[in-house]
């Protein structure tokens, strides 16, 4: 199914990729149950039809909004109108914060970002709220000169049926910048991923140069979820350009996007964007699978070398890299040895770390994904991440998707007993595990453990979490949860809500 | 038996209007952020029947990353949805509710609504009515995002839970028992340590107290036994005046209102007085307390002195006061800053959008902050717009200090004063059980002010 731009809307993961967010057992069978039902990867053994699991409790999770918001607000010159009563907004201080340490790691200029919420109250509830909004990027034009205003949706403007486009096209002819709508009310899905979808989908609509001059032989666009480059030095000796994107851009970065000679994501959660730029403007996806591990890092770079024709200096790169980093990643295997580990992250990066880990020496069970694509808008079978991962490393026994939900994760850490967690979307996941006692390496800036170096920095860093358990062992010991003593001894997080012995209660 | 007023799931008695005009650099939460004064209570949880990202975003920002408050957060959620939007989610929240007395173990449940049951009109008090009716130890706070802020909400949860879980008491008053109402949970960063050390000051005058919040209550427990008090003290400009009138009218308990919190010798000694003279508590008994208090207290601050007359340092010591802030840590820090160092009022802000009937009584509270001196506060909300009457207030000749949030720092940077982070968003503090309150609180944040002066002077 193509992506369609011209829509203002982007359709959601569910929609075209089958997202499911809950489901439990082991990731052969998860993988072979994705291909089976959606006929996308390599057909594996014992597929059956894709069934989502319930359950009745559930947990405050992440919306669209969240994700989509703040990757508009940390592009450069940019505002954000969160068009939405004043508590959505109450994002702008780790936005903030983020953007501005993210600037510090990227070396650019620290200052608070721009975001302005319409700040809608009952009256416009009733009477609708169109009228705040085109007030507020007036005022957003006139205080900060921004080149591009992004306008957000939520779920009260959603319901209440504002018309957002036609306020953004009208101000757009009045003020002469791109005004871009981002549709990512909450509940219109199950799943926070679908907010990179909706600012890719503002970016390949309204940012991107439509018409390139001409293609750039060298520039590779690399899709990133956030944080410092660690491609440049990666692809540099290939003579590759990087053109990071996503993660805090100007506006030049992301209108050359269309003119690169390839895309390569980092995480295929963000392939939209790149399988996007194939289909309209002709820019090849790479679509080799991610490079997390040895082997797969060296068929990455191939993948790269073919697609933009440098073959000839890429087995001397890889040769080098492997030789740059063996002493030390002997040192880490030799050091992590015996250790167990456990993977909190969202779907293809969480199949990465598993990969990195594996490559550590370290043994991984078990794994909890936030959600599971099964399969990439490109459809192409060497993008399935989990496939690759179980075909690679061996399977999973215990593969849990959950959106970070955490009475589901006290099981799967209950029945995985790890030596320490990795995680991303450090919400439920690492505060909970630090209370049980397990040692926490939090992900923040997911390029981490990224080809050759992020087997080191992740090795490295895991062996700066293990002496921490000393804290964690004591906070644990010193923490309850408040759930029921028959939950607190459950190990499938799945299970159903155990029924309380207690006097038959009238019925009403 | 003395019974709660009226049912109270919906109005705050303090009327809110989302204030005119966008807003940019957010300094409060929505209604629904209320949920952290539910979880600020020992042995609660809140239910919240609202979309997959609302009850998440207002603990992260009002906990996670303001001050690193930290804390666990398990909050169970509808996530509502496209099938809840359309066909309507109260059967969804039953269907939870019944899932979380099954997983979940708490003596108080509140459940919460945010902006979406409002818009689609799910009947939520009649779904909490029937498991009421059960037994379960429920209640419902209307929260509905577009109607209110955190501080609205936080007294809309107050009076739900009295009315719907305290209920009727036929509980003897105790003569020296009082409910305490101040800070507001998480939104101000210190409340934990203030919390604890407030009822320690009152608890040194010999009274029992009530805190209610955080680590220094007795929790759930603590509030079922608020009609046992015999009066309520709200130490707030306004936040909590409407739960204690309806305390009043609830359970015949008077309240005693005393806007500022105190900081420092002076405010400390004033207010312990007047809280005694309420509660029929001899003045020799503060004075007791007070003396013992303050043996160590001036020993300290007779030493600072030496670094406060320029002996020791070669800094620019602050001389004019400037707030960003809500009212009542506003009125604390001036308030002390003013009347025990010596410094002049500057611009005072006042951020939380309080209600219209709130303000002049609030203007009152900074009148004679010291002897014979006065603070004109403004009020405002928006970043840029607070940041204007900053930065066209006098300060001619003085060395301003800023008070604030995280947003002030570039406009601290600009006027040339150092900036203290005091109020939500303070995402460059880390604040564990710090106190500014009474004698002990006041050298905690002397320490803290002028270690950042120094700082602003060496490091640059």
């Amino acid at each position: 199914m193509a992506i369609n731009l011209r829509t203002v809307e982007a359709e959601t993961r569910e929609q075209r990729l089958g997202t499911i967010t809950q489901w439990d057992g082991s990731a052969s069978q998860l993988a072979a149950d994705s291909v089976a039902t959606h006929g996308c990867g390599h057909a594996r053994p014992g597929g059956r039809r894709l069934c989502e699991t319930a359950s009745p409790f559930s947990q405050a999770s992440m919306c669209a909004e969240h994700i989509a918001v703040t990757n508009a607000t940390i592009i450069r010159d940019s505002v954000v109108i969160q068009h939405s009563p004043i508590g959505c907004a109450a994002s702008q201080s780790f936005t903030a914060r983020y953007a501005r340490d993210l600037a510090e790691r990227r070396g650019w200029k620290p200052e608070d970002p721009h975001s302005v919420c319409s700040n809608l109250g009952e009256q416009d509830m009733v009477f609708g709220g169109v009228d705040r909004l085109a007030a507020a990027i007036r005022e957003a034009f006139e205080r900060h000169a921004p080149r591009v205003i992004f306008v957000a949706t939520s779920c009260a403007t959603g319901i209440i049926g504002d018309d957002v486009d036609g306020t953004a096209r009208a101000l757009e002819d009045e003020l002469g910048i791109p005004v871009v709508t981002l549709h990512c009310e909450g509940f219109k899905s199950k799943h926070w991923s679908n907010g990179w979808d909706v600012i890719e989908h503002g970016i390949l609509r309204k940012l991107v140069d439509r018409a390139p001059a001409k293609t750039d032989p060298d520039l590779l666009n690399v899709i990133h979820l956030g944080g410092p480059d660690v491609f440049t030095p990666l692809v540099a000796p290939l003579g590759l350009r990087v053109n990071l994107v996503m993660g805090g851009n100007t506006l030049e970065r992301l209108a050359e996007l269309s003119s690169a000679a390839a895309t390569v994501t980092m995480c295929f959660v963000l392939s939209y964007l790149a399988t996007g730029l194939e289909q309209e403007y002709g820019v090849p996806e790479i679509r080799a699978p991610l490079p997390y591990g040895l082997d797969a890092t060296d068929a990455w770079l191939r993948d790269i070398a073919r697609v933009t024709g440098r073959e000839d200096r890429v087995e001397a790169v890889i040769a080098a890299e492997r030789a740059r980093i063996a002493p030390e990643l002997a040192t880490l295997r030799e050091k992590l040895k015996g250790k167990k580990g456990f993977v909190a992250a969202g779907a293809a990066f969480a199949h990465g770390l598993i990969a990195d880990l594996r490559e550590l020496g370290v043994e991984v069970d078990g794994t909890f994904s936030f959600h599971h694509d099964p399969m990439t808008d490109s459809r192409d079978p060497r993008q399935d991440s989990l496939g690759h991962l179980i075909d690679t490393t061996g399977d999973v026994p215990n593969f849990t998707v959950s959106p970070d939900q955490h009475f589901q994760a006290h099981a799967a850490l209950k029945r995985a007993n790890p030596d320490f967690i990795v995680t991303r979307h450090t919400g439920a996941m690492a505060s909970l595990a630090a209370r049980m006692g397990i040692p926490v390496l939090p992900i923040f800036y997911s390029n981490d453990g990224l080809a050759y170096d992020g087997l080191l920095t992740i090795g490295r860093a895991i062996l700066r979490t293990l002496p921490k358990k000393r804290f964690y062992a004591d906070v644990a010991a010193h923490s309850s949860f408040p759930y029921s003593p028959a939950w607190l001894a459950e190990t499938n997080p799945y299970a159903a809500p155990p029924e309380r012995v207690r006097a038959e209660e009238p019925a009403c | 038996m003395l019974r709660p007023a009226k049912a109270a799931t919906r109005t705050s008695e303090a009327e809110f209007h989302a204030a005119p005009g966008a807003v940019e650099q957010v300094r409060y939460g929505c209604a629904l952020g209320a949920l952290l004064s539910v979880i600020a209570i020992p042995n609660a949880v809140p239910i919240t029947h609202c979309g997959p990202g609302c009850a998440q975003k207002q603990f992260h920002a009002l906990s996670g990353i303001s001050g690193y408050q930290g804390g666990e957060f398990h909050v169970p959620s509808t996530n509502i949805g496209n099938r809840e939007v359309i066909f309507g989610g109260a059967d969804r929240l039953d269907e939870l509710i019944d899932a979380t007395l099954k997983v979940m173990e708490a003596d108080l449940f509140v459940v919460q609504t945010g902006c979406i049951p409002g818009l689609v009109g799910d009947d939520v008090e009649n779904v909490v009515a029937r498991w009421r009716r059960r037994g379960a130890p429920l209640v419902f706070a209307e929260t509905t995002g577009y109607r209110g802020n955190n501080f609205t909400g936080h007294e809309i949860i107050a009076k739900a839970i009295v009315d719907q879980f305290v209920g009727p008491s036929t509980a003897p008053k105790r003569a020296r028992r009082v409910n305490v109402w101040s800070a507001l949970p998480y939104q101000n960063p210190f409340w934990r340590g203030d919390l604890g050390e407030l009822k320690r000051l009152l608890e040194g005058i010999g009274l029992e107290v009530a805190i209610l919040f955080g680590p220094a209550s007795d929790g759930v427990a603590e509030w079922k036994r608020i009609p046992e008090a015999a009066f309520n003290l709200v130490v707030s400009p306004w936040l909590g005046l409407g739960i204690a009138r309806h305390l009043e009218r609830s359970y015949d308990q008077p309240f005693l209102h005393l806007p500022r919190l105190p900081i420092g010798a002076r405010a400390t000694r004033a207010f312990l007085a007047q809280v005694a003279a309420f509660a029929g508590i001899e003045a020799r008994v503060v004075e007791d307390f007070a003396a013992r208090e303050e043996r160590e207290h001036w020993l300290y601050l007779r030493d600072f002195s030496a670094f406060y007359s320029g002996c020791t340092s070669q800094y620019r010591l602050p001389s004019q006061v400037i707030v960003a802030g809500e009212s009542a840590y506003a009125l604390a820090v001036a308030g002390f800053m003013v009347e025990q160092l010596g410094l002049s009022p500057g611009a005072i802000v006042l951020t939380e959008n309080p209600p219209e009937s709130a303000r002049d009584g609030i203007r009152a509270a900074f009148r004679n902050l010291a002897e014979g001196v006065d603070a004109e506060v403004v009020f405002a909300q928006d970043g840029p717009t607070v940041h204007r009457l900053i930065r066209d207030h006098d300060r001619h000749g003085e060395y301003p200090i800023v008070f604030g949030s995280t947003w002030e720092a570039g406009l601290a940077r600009e006027i040339g004063a150092p900036l203290v982070e005091i109020g939500y968003p303070a995402t460059d503090e880390v604040v564990l059980s710090r106190s500014h309150v009474g004698w002990r609180g006041a050298l905690t944040l002397v320490e803290h002010v002028y270690t950042t002066v120094v700082r602003a002077s060496t490091l640059g």
